[in-house]
């Protein structure tokens, strides 16, 4: 506080920030409020991109059959050891062996949700879905097998 | 008279190893390193003042060694110094911590996981593992067995160690004490509402003045470089949207870019657009959450919800674009994942209109407000100096009068094409460190209006093979991310895996500064500090 | 011409009560009923404003606010989360002193009563009387300011030392302002007495009688009132960001209920005596001359104005806390002795002179 003018003028800019501040609360308080009240509004306003990755699910041909031949390349690429395949070895009726998907153990806890498996899969077997509900009460019933059908869900969000 | 001259004049025995990216790695031993690096810190034409990064090596046979990027602020010439020690019982390097500031904290970082002692650094202690961890992590024989989880408190030495060498090779053990008997001595952290993280520091106080504050890290360190020598390429990104969350698209792009450059795979041009296009989006939005969460930290929380209020936005155009909020998993090895949403840059043109409106206020409830001003303006001052030597780029650095903005500095995917200012302050304050950023907001809107309509029509990725393999060598990138300059260091063997993959935290030399810029500051002022300097945790412990 | 005087109603009760049974007992038994009545409004009152500070802030911050429990408007959830509170544990500490610890969080409610005793709610519908009573609010709500220190010395943290050292510099300065400006009323009406003030104010409320110095020294007193609530911002004993929690941090349960609960009845204590002093309390707005207007405003019960005063006062209070950031310690002081100080002592100057000159209205 050099001189009195100084000390009237600090009284001064002081004040009017002060006010503008409160102008510009008061500014807010009066529009409408922007955040929304999930879960009422999942059949209105709630908007899941199309991209949006949820959680792995089997891709599934016209017979309701998964498409994935067991061939392991989406556990090879995992990052962080969340897929396993189990297969079984069967005979095809021309005679050839092939490996049959027998589980999809997918661990949804320790997914870092990376697309590489989805990149590798040469068959377009696997795809993340919009499916972003994925809290549950124990951490067991996050290791999923996917060729179940009640752990291999596709919820429509549109 | 060049870098290599300088060196060699130092120290005759040097030599040109490799070359990287026009970056000569030149080779001294650790005996003519202290002359070397005393030379080039002095170099009269474009001293090389900044110490980029110090990464610690294990080479097995050879040794364990350090690689020293530097880089003259004047000049911007950049230059790798490769020393190594075959002493794998007792490794000891020269501490360079006289030179370069930063190197204090960078040393401890490489004690901590290779076991090097540096002689000479006033602070040995380890920086990330507990005090009686066992073993150093980053030695390619370390056993990972040999530490079982322990549950019992770490007790926190009060004291450091410094090691100097005696002329007849016997090392000698000198106690520096941190924190005395006398001192009031506060824990702000691990669990505290405003260390952004768990970070801790161990805070002297003097009634509410601070005396001195030592940070400790590494509660939520993961481990991260030594993963990724267990993994692939296209795995170990991964890993980097998990370093500096706020900056996620930004480290991916950094460690694209290293492993494109090593492939020498040319990435299409409109993935070039797209991923410039993103990461500016990716600085505003880390900008916005600045912002709001030094305006909470200050204790004023409504305009916390302005800041988070438009971050959602940019949050829901990532999301169409990218499929993911925090964690985008965009960048790939050769261009991005997928083309941008058709709404993309409708919504991002709309969301810069909405953003310009909204700024004002902004500006009007916390950078106008006396109250604010009073407590930012003139508080934890850094000096250019300060800054340089402390290594802390980004705004922290750009407030304090250096321009080291790498997007300027070394152009990399469009940014040579486009017009903006770097924003340049010289307070040093608080209040500088700020306005860096808020000014910044409106420089990355620039940005992403020149190019949004300008993206070309035509491939986002180029084609790789499943298996990528990289040549053998050293291979580095850097890129401005949110919060200063992000580097990757990668040693190759050859292998589909790094032989090291080493990332330059952008928080680490941030967090280093505190203890200059909080000293004489209140404890009010510590946590106002510590919101400016804007780091972000798991980006440090890694 | 007041319609709603219960002073009558007052003497009607004891009188009955007196016939019935000898006097002390009377006097006994209506003390007992007035004291269950304050703390049963007391717990009301912080459940609503509890409430109205949700509401308030979301509004502010572009949120909804409680919208779950009770209905759309949340209106059960304040209850829901008193009821959590008081079943919570009251965790005990090792290295505390134990006495002093748990006599704390009493004395900062103590404090509160007092001073909420003396509110005038109505004509004739106050508990405390005396010639003294506003000096009498100053000094029990003093108290407060000692539980504090109690509780952050007691609790052997080093962030309640902190807070409580905070606390105690900042409201034994701000004590300073609040006394002068309220001075500048007391003379102003010529008297201590509360329910005097709020008559004296019958033609005309204080703050336009007073004019320029009665508003000045309105402003003094909000600020001054706000730092002694130890609400944003000014609330840098408790300051989230910096200290955890301050002073109450090693608090739990409804130990932790009481300090939250002071808060929150010292703001409606400063919203409530600042609508006294300079608002006219009880006192319906009338302007001179305008008899038929004055006639209506009569209309409505006092209580009802004085509540309405109050909660508009309250509104303004935590307009400004959810617009500003917290100050630093040093700013604080200097706000109060370099700003604050000098401009209190100039008010009552002015007051005093207009006061001597008749320059009042």
């Amino acid at each position: 506080m050099a001189t009195f003018k100084e000390y009237f003028r600090g009284w001064a800019t002081g004040l009017k920030s002060l006010a503008t501040g409160m102008g510009t609360s008061m500014k807010v308080f009066r529009q409408k409020p922007v955040t929304e009240e999930y879960p009422e509004n999942r059949h209105t306003t709630l908007h899941i991109p199309e991209r949006h990755r949820g959680r792995l699910r089997l891709v599934t041909d016209e017979n309701g059959q998964p498409r994935c031949i067991a061939c392991g390349l989406c556990q090879m690429n995992c990052p962080n050891g969340t897929i396993q395949i189990e297969a079984d070895t069967v005979e095809t009726p021309e005679g050839r062996k092939r490996k049959q998907l027998k589980a999809y153990h997918y661990d949804l806890g320790s997914c870092l949700y990376c697309q590489l498996c989805v990149e590798a899969c040469p068959h377009g077997a696997i795809e993340f879905s919009n499916d972003f509900e994925n809290a549950v009460f124990e951490r067991d019933r996050l290791r999923l097998d996917l060729t179940k059908p009640e752990d291999n869900r596709c919820h429509d969000w549109k | 008279m060049n870098l290599l001259d300088t060196i060699i004049k130092a120290a005759p025995e040097a030599h040109i190893v490799t070359e990287t990216d026009g970056i000569q790695i030149v080779a001294v031993t650790p005996e003519e390193l202290p002359a070397a690096a005393q030379a080039l810190a002095q170099r009269p034409e474009g001293a090389m003042d900044f110490l980029y990064d110090l990464t610690g090596m294990d080479w097995g046979e050879e040794g364990l060694g350090v690689l020293y990027q530097l880089e003259s602020t004047a000049t911007g010439e950049r230059i790798i110094l490769r020393t190594q020690t075959t002493d794998r019982e007792r490794p000891l390097l020269p501490s360079v911590s006289t030179l370069w500031p930063t190197a204090e904290i960078k040393e401890r970082e490489a004690f901590d996981f290779l076991g090097i002692r540096f002689t000479g650094n006033p602070d040995m202690r380890r920086l990330y593992l507990r005090e009686d961890w066992k073993g150093y992590p980053l030695r390619k024989d370390y056993d990972a067995t040999a530490n079982e989880l322990t549950l019992d408190n770490e007790i926190n030495a009060d004291t450091t160690e410094e090691y100097t060498l005696r002329p007849d090779g016997t090392l000698e053990c000198h106690e520096h004490q941190l924190f005395g008997n006398d001192d009031f001595v506060v824990n702000i952290g691990p669990q505290h509402p405003s260390t952004h993280g768990v970070l801790r520091l161990r805070t002297a106080l003097d009634g509410e003045v601070i005396r001195h504050v030592d940070p400790i890290l590494g509660y939520i360190h993961r481990g991260i470089e030594k993963m990724a020598e267990r993994m692939t390429y296209p795995q170990t990104l991964a890993m980097t949207d998990r370093l500096d969350y706020l900056s996620a698209h930004q480290n991916r792009h950094a460690l694209c870019r290293c492993i494109e450059g090593a492939m020498e795979l040319e990435v299409p041009e409109r993935a070039e657009y797209i991923r410039t296009i993103m990461d500016e989006l990716q600085r505003i939005d880390s900008h916005l959450l600045f912002y709001s969460c030094l305006a909470m930290d200050m204790g004023a929380l409504t305009p916390f919800f302005y800041g988070f209020r438009e971050r959602e936005m940019i949050l829901n155009i990532f999301e169409e674009t990218t499929g993911g909020r925090l964690i985008q998993n965009y960048n790939v090895i050769g261009g991005v994942r997928a083309d941008l949403h058709p709404d993309f840059c409708n919504k991002t043109k709309e969301f810069i209109v909405h953003l310009r409106q909204v700024l004002p206020d902004y500006h009007n409830i916390f950078t106008g407000s006396i109250i604010a001003k009073t407590r930012l303006e003139g508080v934890g001052r850094l000096s250019r100096e300060q800054v340089i030597g402390l290594g802390a780029t980004g705004g922290t650095g750009r407030a304090s009068g250096w321009a080291n903005d790498v997007r300027k500095r070394h152009p990399y995917a469009v940014y040579d094409q486009v017009d903006f200012e770097e924003v340049v302050r010289t307070e040093g304050d608080s209040m500088a460190r700020y306005l860096v950023r808020m000014d910044e907001i409106e420089q990355s809107c620039r940005i992403i209006e020149q190019l949004i309509d300008r993206i070309p029509e035509g491939p986002v990725r180029t084609k790789t093979k499943p298996i990528i393999k990289l040549p053998e060598g050293i291979f580095t990138a850097s890129v401005e991310a949110s919060r200063g300059a992000f580097g990757v260091l990668l040693e190759s063997r050859g292998d589909k895996s790094p032989y090291r993959l080493h990332f330059r935290s952008t928080g680490l030399p941030l967090v280093h500064t505190m203890d200059t810029a909080c000293r004489g500051a209140k404890l009010a002022d510590l946590i106002a500090i510590g919101g400016s300097i804007d780091f972000v945790i798991p980006d440090i412990d890694r | 011409m007041n319609y709603y005087d219960i002073n009558s109603l007052n003497q009607s009760i004891h009188g009955t009560l007196s016939s019935l049974m000898p006097e002390g007992l009377a006097i006994t038994l209506e003390g007992i009923a007035v004291g269950l009545l304050i703390i049963v409004l007391y717990a009301l009152l912080a459940i609503v404003l509890i409430y109205m500070e949700r509401r308030v802030c979301a509004a502010f911050q572009c949120r909804i606010g409680p919208n779950r429990v009770g209905g759309r408007g949340g209106l059960l959830q304040v209850p829901a989360d008193v009821l959590k509170i008081l079943t919570k544990e009251i965790i005990s500490l090792r290295h505390a002193d134990r006495f002093l610890y748990n006599l704390a969080p009493f004395l900062v409610i103590l404090a509160s009563i007092f001073s909420f005793a003396c509110l005038p709610w109505n004509q004739g519908a106050e508990i405390l009387r005396m010639d003294i009573g506003i000096f009498f609010v100053l000094a029990a709500s003093s108290i407060g300011v000692l539980g504090i220190l109690l509780a952050g010395w007691s609790s052997n943290s080093k962030y309640t030392v902190i807070g409580a050292v905070r606390s105690g510099a900042m409201i034994i300065s701000y004590e300073l302002s609040i006394g002068l400006t309220v001075l500048t009323m007391v003379l102003l009406s010529g008297t201590m007495d509360i329910q005097e003030i709020v008559m004296e104010q019958e033609h005309l409320w204080n703050i336009f009688r007073g004019h320029i110095p009665a508003l000045l020294a309105f402003c003094v007193y909000l600020i001054a009132g706000n730092a002694e609530a130890n609400r944003g911002p000014f609330d840098l004993a408790e300051a989230e960001q910096e200290l955890t929690a301050g002073y109450h941090t090693e608090y739990s349960g409804m130990h932790f209920g009481f300090f939250y609960l002071a808060e929150y009845l010292n703001l409606f204590i400063t919203a409530g005596i600042a609508s006294t002093l300079f608002l006219g309390g009880w006192m319906p707005f009338h302007i001179p001359g305008l008899d038929g207007l004055n006639a209506v405003m009569d209309w409505i019960p006092g209580v009802v104005w004085f509540v309405g005063k109050t909660f508009a006062v309250v509104f303004l209070l935590m307009w400004i806390r959810w617009t500003f950031p917290r100050l630093r310690i040093d700013q604080v002081l200097t706000l109060e002795w370099k700003y604050l100080m000098p401009l209190s002592l100039v008010i009552v100057l002015l007051m005093t002179l207009c006061v001597i000159f008749g320059l009042v209205l």
